[in-house]
């Protein structure tokens, strides 16, 4: 979730009323789904929930949303759109590459510091959660009074051309600046499997930019002193950059820019952007009356509306229509409409209705026998432990003295240590003991928990989640006898008869390992670990243990 | 003052006035060492006895000195190595350890000579040597006197010690005397009836209790901590979590831990190109990399749902679903997988289903995140349910989970509800706290999976809650490796 910074004198300026206390102010932001995240003074980290709502990630956007609430203003937010002569033309071999762009002007802006701020924070915020950092969307703010249209939205060679990219005097290639410029390090990999690359110039030959790279440290640059700004937006689809490039102009309007719109020639057709015209949706009122709970009338949804924002009318009786500003693009659904008719009446006005439905409450079946498994283990005088299932080949495998065996792999580890989730649980325990050799001894645990192996019968994963028994105990006098007598008791115990066959396995003492058979079936293993093994994981004590497969006792337990 | 059987026992050993040290009592007595001791403590108190202190000191062997009486000094050791070789061997190849110690000193001795330079440098022994083999030679003897405590020559003593074979040792001796009260006492006393410390079968069968003193205890005296095998507290307090949903009528749902992105996102209505999918965001397998999608049915109306809302009443998200995407799989990242695993698997209608499930996100590992953790997750399935009853659901999980004073509700966003809701809850202890959140599953979740009735979904925060009942601040010890804070810690747990 997009999180964000803003002033609040500021954020109170523009919705023009001073809340009376940091409560209130918090109550405010709940409408816009944003959370106090902190306070330093006048400095608010307010935390933006909705990740589909770019309209709110900006304090502009959030004051909008706040001055519908507090009834200051409702309704559609009003923009007017200028025309203006200048067009863009889009280069045909730009489809399979980055072929959607829509431009604005905004003239007459007076940013302060904080409105640049803002500005750029709106910027990188598009970027990173609605752009998915710049693959779909990426923002260029130029300076239009440097810019001689029309421009030009062309494919380029990576060595044809040499521009200063921002922030440096050099003139670099587009290839070179995927190589040098931070920012073509970091985002290159957009581009740099095509054969050419997206490149916006004026009529004169000049670089604005290079999307979604970077600007131009020329006539891209922007001061606290540019007044007329140049905005193109570029991306995949066409419905995702006007939306970026809508939220844009409508926040530089907010700050007191006049909006212009400009042509774009694309080869499907010529269209003019920035486009405010109000999306529209149909909304069942008995729906929503049924959604939400609650007996309003039709008349009361659409002022519930105008409140969020929207222009609403009732067509005919049930039946209403909504237009809402086209920097949404979230509203998929009647339902969305129907929670924002809740946030405007006051989601702590709804009276709580409790659910009269008498089922019968349950544990599934191999919770309900891993609990009495538990309680028999802890009976053993065996103290529970709980470990973590994220773990490595290492501890699996080689300090357990044990052949590799295949087990999943993440692919984007955080660290070597967690590359895999366990297939056993007994390496977990022994590295638990290991990180308790100066506790008192004897230790005796056991853990009853879930594992992973591959399984290729296993139809959508090919790999099984199972459920597991595993039992350590350290001490002085531990011996095979000794984890013997607790395994076949445990047989005993759940009514059935385990049988022991000698087995391979280096975790354990040849002579003193044990396979544990059930019913011909092999579902684990027992006996005194390896002196290797503790050695490997400084254990200074004798210890024996076992690992039972549970599914096989719960398939086979009437 | 009522004498305790040793007190009197030691009271009547001294009667004759003479003087004791506690070796006489132990043997006058019978008792044992630290029972004499004990008894003296009682007896002085009462002003019974006077004890009289003799400080001294006197040398005893260290570790090293012990070890050098029983194989002998290291120089010794050298000599029977050189006897064994033939009478010489080169520095390099000589096995006592420390090799420069019991060289010098075989020297010093005239036990032995070097000859040769450098590498050829060897050790052969004297004719001494040979004559001292197997006789001990001063310093044994002296290590052996003062093993004894007889006297020994002062220069060889500073030789020993200087050596770390032995060390000086300060030691108190202790003299008891009766007092003129004491005498008193003791001619009060009659009979000393024999005790018993500890109730034996023979005893017992013979009824020799009957005619014994059975021995006393401090009920004060502190004894030594032991620890009950009992369930892990995180575990013991999930455990009560899972008492109190079912008693609310939820059954347990259950799922795989690797799990197809398909369950995990797409079954969700999460776009595949959404943030939470992203590599950084969500863990991904390596091997095995992608496995089989369910039903061609069911994938041909989420793959719609997805590209243009199918016949959900929604837009859809207007991209192009891939199969692929769906396929990949993946450490389950969210327990509202299990819940969509089980509305396509024709669940009760109307049902109640929960899971505490084992997710798995790419984080860091430290106080305040945990790379992998449970989630609380619950759905209502029914026809009829609205916003309100989310609400109430809410609430009672607030009130019966965490005894919540008061609840507050905010709007918020969950890709795969709408309405959605957080809920805040006044908890006695903690204040305000974030208990979890909730919504109504989109239709483009429901309609795809079969399911034309309202199902709410939940999911609970527990986390801070159990870091509170187990009184912890650091939520690594939810999944605690720390043994000794496992024995110590509490497992009554209640909610």
């Amino acid at each position: 979730m997009p999180t964000i910074e803003v002033k609040r004198d500021d954020l109170e300026s523009l919705i023009g009323r001073k809340a009376s206390s940091i409560e209130e102010l918090e109550e405010w932001l709940m409408w816009a789904k944003a959370e106090l995240d902190g306070v330093d003074d006048n400095i608010l980290k307010v935390d933006v929930k909705d990740t589909n709502r770019p309209d709110l990630w900006s304090v502009e956007g959030i004051a909008r949303e706040i001055k519908g609430r507090l009834k200051i203003e409702r309704g559609l937010p009003q923009y007017r759109v200028e025309s203006s002569d200048v067009e863009v033309f889009v280069d045909k071999k730009l489809k399979d590459i980055r072929p959607a762009i829509a431009c604005a002007i905004v003239k007459g802006v007076d940013l302060d510091d904080e409105a640049i701020r803002q500005l750029m924070q709106l910027q990188e915020k598009i970027h990173h959660t609605f752009g998915r950092r710049r693959e779909y969307v990426a923002i260029g703010v130029s300076n239009f009074d440097k810019i001689s249209p029309p421009i030009y939205y062309k494919a380029v060679k990576p060595k044809e051309i040499k521009f200063p990219p921002l922030g440096y005097d050099e003139e670099m290639t587009p290839a070179e600046i995927l190589e040098k410029h931070p920012k073509g390090q970091e985002y290159g990999h957009l581009i740099n499997g095509f054969s050419r690359y997206p490149i916006l110039v004026d009529s004169k030959g000049e670089v604005i930019s290079m999307p979604p790279i970077i600007n131009s440290n020329t006539i891209g640059k922007v001061d606290e002193h540019t007044r007329n700004l140049f905005i193109d937006v570029t991306g995949l689809r066409y419905e995702d950059v006007l939306t970026a490039l809508n939220v844009m102009v409508t926040v530089l309007a907010d700050r007191g820019g006049r909006i212009h719109s400009v042509v774009i020639h694309s080869p499907d057709g010529d269209i003019t952007t920035p486009d405010l015209t109000p999306k529209e949706v149909v909304v069942d009122a008995n729906k929503v009356r049924e959604i939400l709970g609650v007996e309003i009338s039709d008349h009361e949804i659409v002022e519930l509306l105008k409140d969020a924002r929207y222009d609403a009318e009732v067509a005919t009786e049930g039946k209403i229509v909504a237009r809402y500003l086209p920097t949404r693009n979230d509203i998929l659904h009647w339902r969305d409409v129907a929670e924002d008719v809740a946030i405007s009446f006051g989601y702590n006005d709804f009276l709580p209705e409790e659910v009269r439905i008498g089922t019968t409450g349950e544990l599934s079946r191999r919770e309900l026998l891993s609990d009495k498994i538990r309680e028999l283990m802890i009976g053993y005088g065996l103290q529970e432990v709980m470990t973590f299932t994220l773990t490595n080949k290492d501890v699996l495998f080689k300090k357990m003295n044990r052949k590799e065996e295949d087990v999943v792999k993440i692919a984007n580890p955080v660290s070597s240590s967690w590359t895999t989730i366990r297939n056993a649980i007994l390496p977990c325990l022994i590295e638990f003991l290991s990180r308790n050799t100066h506790v008192e001894y004897p230790q005796r645990v056991f853990e009853v928990g879930e594992v992973v192996v591959i399984d290729p019968s296993d139809k959508e994963s090919g790999t099984r989640t199972k459920r597991h028994l595993a039992i350590a105990i350290a001490s002085s006098t531990a011996s095979f006898t000794e984890i013997k007598e607790i395994v076949d008791s445990f047989a005993k115990q759940l009514k059935l008869s385990f049988d022991y066959e000698e087995t391979e396995d280096g975790a354990f003492l040849e002579g003193r390992r044990a396979a544990i058979m059930l019913e011909g079936k092999r579902i684990g293993v027992m006996g005194e670990v390896h002196p290797a093994v503790l050695n490997n994981w400084d254990i200074e004590m004798p210890m024996v243990a076992a690992e039972i497969d549970l599914e096989e006792i719960f398939r086979v337990l009437k | 003052m009522e004498l305790e059987r040793n007190e009197a026992l030691v009271l009547k050993a001294i009667v004759d006035g003479h003087e004791y040290s506690l070796g006489e009592l132990v043997e006058k007595t019978r008792l044992a060492l630290p029972a004499v001791v004990k008894a003296i403590e009682g007896l002085k108190k009462y002003g019974l006895v006077s004890v009289r202190e003799e400080k001294s000191s006197e040398y005893s062997l260290t570790n090293e000195g012990e070890l050098s009486l029983r194989e002998g000094l290291v120089e010794r050791k050298l000599v029977r190595e050189l006897i064994d070789a033939g009478g010489n061997k080169k520095v390099e190849d000589i096995e006592t350890q420390p090799k420069e110690v019991a060289i010098g000193w075989a020297i010093r001795k005239g036990w032995v000579r070097i000859e040769g330079e450098g590498k050829e440098k060897s050790v052969v022994l004297t004719d001494k040597g040979k004559e001292h083999a197997e006789t001990p030679d001063e310093m044994e003897l002296a290590l052996e006197k003062i093993r004894k405590g007889e006297d020994v020559d002062r220069k060889i003593l500073e030789m020993l010690r200087k050596r770390g074979l032995i060390e000086l040792e300060e030691k108190v001796e202790r003299f008891v005397r009766i007092t003129g009260r004491g005498a008193e006492k003791a001619r009060e006393i009659k009979e000393i009836k024999e005790e018993i410390t500890a109730l034996t079968p023979e005893i017992i069968r013979t009824g020799k209790w009957k005619h014994a003193e059975i021995k006393r205890y401090d009920v004060k005296d502190p004894v030594r901590e032991i620890y009950p095998a009992k369930k892990q507290p995180y575990r013991a307090f999930l455990d009560e979590v899972k008492r109190k949903l079912v008693s609310m009528g939820f059954k347990e749902m259950e799922g795989p831990l690797i799990e197809l992105e398909f369950w995990n996102f797409d079954a969700l209505f999460q776009p595949q190109n959404h943030p939470a999918r992203t590599w950084t965001d969500t863990y991904r397998l390596k091997y095995p990399s992608h496995g089989r999608l369910p039903s061609k049915k069911l994938v041909e109306r989420v793959k719609k749902t997805h590209e243009n809302g199918w016949k959900t009443g929604s837009k859809g998200w207007g991209y192009k679903w891939s199969e692929e995407i769906a396929s990949r799989l993946m450490p389950r990242a969210q327990g509202t997988a299990l819940s969509a695993r089980t509305l396509a698997s024709l669940p009760e209608i109307p049902g109640k289903y929960f899971a505490i499930a084992r997710c798995y996100r790419p984080d860091k590992l430290d106080a305040t995140h945990l790379i992998e953790f449970n989630q609380v997750e619950g759905i209502v399935i029914g026809k009829g349910l609205n916003f309100r009853h989310i609400l109430g659901i809410l609430k009672k999980f607030a009130v019966e989970v965490a005894r919540a004073e008061d609840v507050r509700f905010y709007p918020d966003y969950y890709p795969f509800t709408e309405p959605s809701v957080q809920l805040s809850a006044k908890h006695p202890e903690l204040g305000w706290v974030e208990l979890g959140g909730a919504g109504i599953f989109r239709e483009e979740v429901t309609k795809p999976l079969g399911i034309d009735v309202p199902v709410i979904a939940c999911g609970l925060g527990i986390d801070r809650l159990a870091m509170f009942k187990l009184g912890i601040r650091d939520i690594r010890y939810l999944f605690s490796y720390d043994l000794k804070w496992i024995r110590k810690h509490s497992s009554i747990i209640t909610l």
